[in-house]
């Protein structure tokens, strides 16, 4: 009886994992399928470069180009980045050269909150904060991409900061002590050895941020104005996440407009696979180098 | 000077981060307090636009409903996958390859598992815009979240126990089910909930395979329901008309959120105590 039970319970595990690595095979294959028809009407290349999105024909011709579309989710998800760093960074610094361990994991935790949030209600407060406050600022409607970078920014910062602080936590006890003993200040040595010693791994995590960032839908979509340009930082402009989102509800099923947002979907998934890959090859390096 | 610089970039980093979190929570208890009343909470959206006024009862159970499938279809693959990588899986590079599919998975945007779930259960298996076709969309999305919190919460467990359950001559079986899970069942109940919590925040893998604007409280996992983050949208891209429940659908999401994720919190550290201490 056990020992029937137990080699059930092994084949059902084995199955079951089985089955969630083929998931990724399903997915990739229907959205592969419903993708392909598009490039019997229109070439890859212009696919990918053309500027003009007319999905429908209400005046002249169809046209598939989502240039726009992939510039802008580069665009706002390294802004977003960027700007993530730059406070997330810093507050790793206070925290792990400014805290015990006992506020440590009060305030980790609480900022792991953040992460919680849904995007819908970062959109919700992007829209009546951020947005209200561009447009005191002076910029026309208020949504642009700098609004949505920065609402992205407050979504990324609970993955940088706890990533960041484990990593400078790491290399304080690493070389903080040598340091001082020979004199040097505390925030000397994390100026110029602590921080260099861990801007690999934080290098790694701003890559892992800026995949988040770029397949993040909801929030975006709410703050950034959603029109095809070329993204600027005080104008409006539409990531491929949005197209597909505003648009899939209109579209008719199995036309080339159907078939054009199955596409751009791919472009962004294999857009996140590149990332998640090689952050598995920077990661084994890393690790080699720790050795 | 390169020192005193580093530690003001620091001091004002924290200071906007330790703001945001007051102002974020602050901003929605604040605003959202207002518009609730136990008719917002019992009651369906009316007004002459929907959700004008009214409440938001459907989407609170409809957001339930998402919430329980995914975390049945989802919860159970990605515990065993879990299981799997540290129980039975024996060769390195399997293990390796399974952690890259995760990782993969956990990489595919939202939209694009409502896009997968649309073809593919919507369209091509027939079963429509429902519950059900969104809860699977939903469970791909948290299988890999789910999946790296109990794959740590396993590694926890004390080798040496586990070996000496094997020594024992107890099968891998007996051993994982009373000795592997009681020992974290705190660490996999909260990884379960904080997975719920993810789900139900989603908006975009529901948007065209199962979340709908209006239906009532749905009674089978075939038909289309509403949703709390679905509906928080829909209330705001109507405009300013529809604000006060929007802030008041924004509150209850951040309620619920809140409140699970002191509860994970609390039952994982009540759970520790038990095992831990003796």
């Amino acid at each position: 009886m056990q020992k029937n039970l137990n080699r059930l319970f092994s084949l059902l595990i084995k199955l079951l994992t089985a089955l969630s690595v083929l998931m990724l095979a399903f997915v990739i294959f229907f959205i592969v399928k419903e993708a392909l028809p598009l490039f019997e009407e229109v070439s890859l290349k212009e696919f990918l470069f053309g500027q003009r999105w007319m999905p429908i024909a209400y005046t002249g011709e169809t046209s598939f180009g989502i240039f726009n579309f992939i510039m802008a989710t580069l665009y706002v998800s390294l802004i977003a980045m960027v700007i993530s760093v730059a406070v997330g960074v810093g507050t790793a610094l206070f925290l792990v050269f400014c805290t015990t361990e006992r506020v440590r994991s009060l305030f980790l935790p609480a900022i792991d909150l953040l992460a919680g949030i849904p995007s819908v209600i970062y959109g919700f407060i992007g829209i009546t904060v951020v947005v209200k406050l561009f447009i005191r600022a002076g910029v026309h409607t208020g949504s642009c991409v700098l609004a949505a970078s920065i609402v992205l920014a407050v979504m990324l910062l609970p993955y940088l900061v706890s990533s960041c602080s484990e990593t400078i936590l790491k290399m304080k006890e690493r070389y903080l002590p040598a340091a001082q003993a020979m004199g040097v200040s505390r925030w000397y040595a994390a100026a110029t050895l602590i921080l260099p010693a861990s801007w690999k791994n934080i290098l790694l995590s701003m890559i892992l941020a800026v995949g988040r960032a770029m397949g993040e839908t909801m929030a975006v979509m709410m703050v950034m104005g959603n029109a095809n340009l070329f993204p600027r930082l005080l104008g409006k402009s539409e990531t491929i996440a949005s197209v597909i989102a505003l648009e899939m509800g209109t579209a008719v099923v199995d036309s080339p407009h159907y078939h054009a947002l199955y596409a751009a979907g791919m472009v962004l998934m294999v857009l996140l696979f590149v990332i998640n890959v090689s952050i598995n090859l920077i990661r084994a390096k890393l690790l080699e180098q720790g050795r | 000077m390169k020192g005193k610089l580093t530690k003001l970039w620091a001091v004002c980093s924290m200071l906007i981060a330790a703001s945001l979190i007051l102002f974020l929570f602050g901003y929605v208890f604040v605003q959202g307090a207002g518009s609730i009343s136990w008719e917002f909470l019992t009651q369906p959206p009316r007004g002459a636009v929907l959700g004008m006024e009214g409440g938001i009862f459907p989407a609170i159970v409809g957001s339930l409903w998402f919430t329980a499938t995914a975390l049945v279809l989802g919860g159970i693959p990605a515990v065993a996958v879990a299981l799997y990588l540290e129980f039975y899986c024996r060769s390195k590079k399997m293990a390796a390859f399974v952690r890259l599919v995760m990782q993969c998975i956990s990489g595919i945007p939202s939209i694009v598992l409502g896009l997968f779930a649309y073809s593919f259960l919507v369209k091509s298996l027939g079963w429509g815009r429902c519950v059900l076709s969104a809860g699977a969309a939903l469970a791909i999305m948290i299988l890999p979240f789910i999946e790296v919190r109990a794959e740590k919460a396993f590694q926890e467990v004390p080798p040496q126990m586990i070996q000496a359950s094997y020594h024992l001559g107890c099968s891998r079986f007996y051993t994982i089910q009373k000795i592997v899970l009681p020992y974290c069942s705190g660490e996999l109940v909260s990884a379960l909930i904080l997975g719920g919590c993810y789900a139900m925040g989603a908006t975009a893998p529901l948007i065209f395979t199962g979340a709908v604007a209006y239906a009532a409280s749905p009674t089978s996992l075939f038909a289309p329901a509403m949703a709390l983050p679905l509906h928080l949208y829909l209330l705001v891209a109507q405009g300013s008309t529809s604000l006060k429940t929007a802030y008041g659908t924004a509150f209850v999401m951040m309620v619920l959120i809140l409140v699970s994720n002191v509860l994970a919190t609390l039952y994982a550290r009540r759970r520790h105590k038990k095992w831990r201490n003796g």
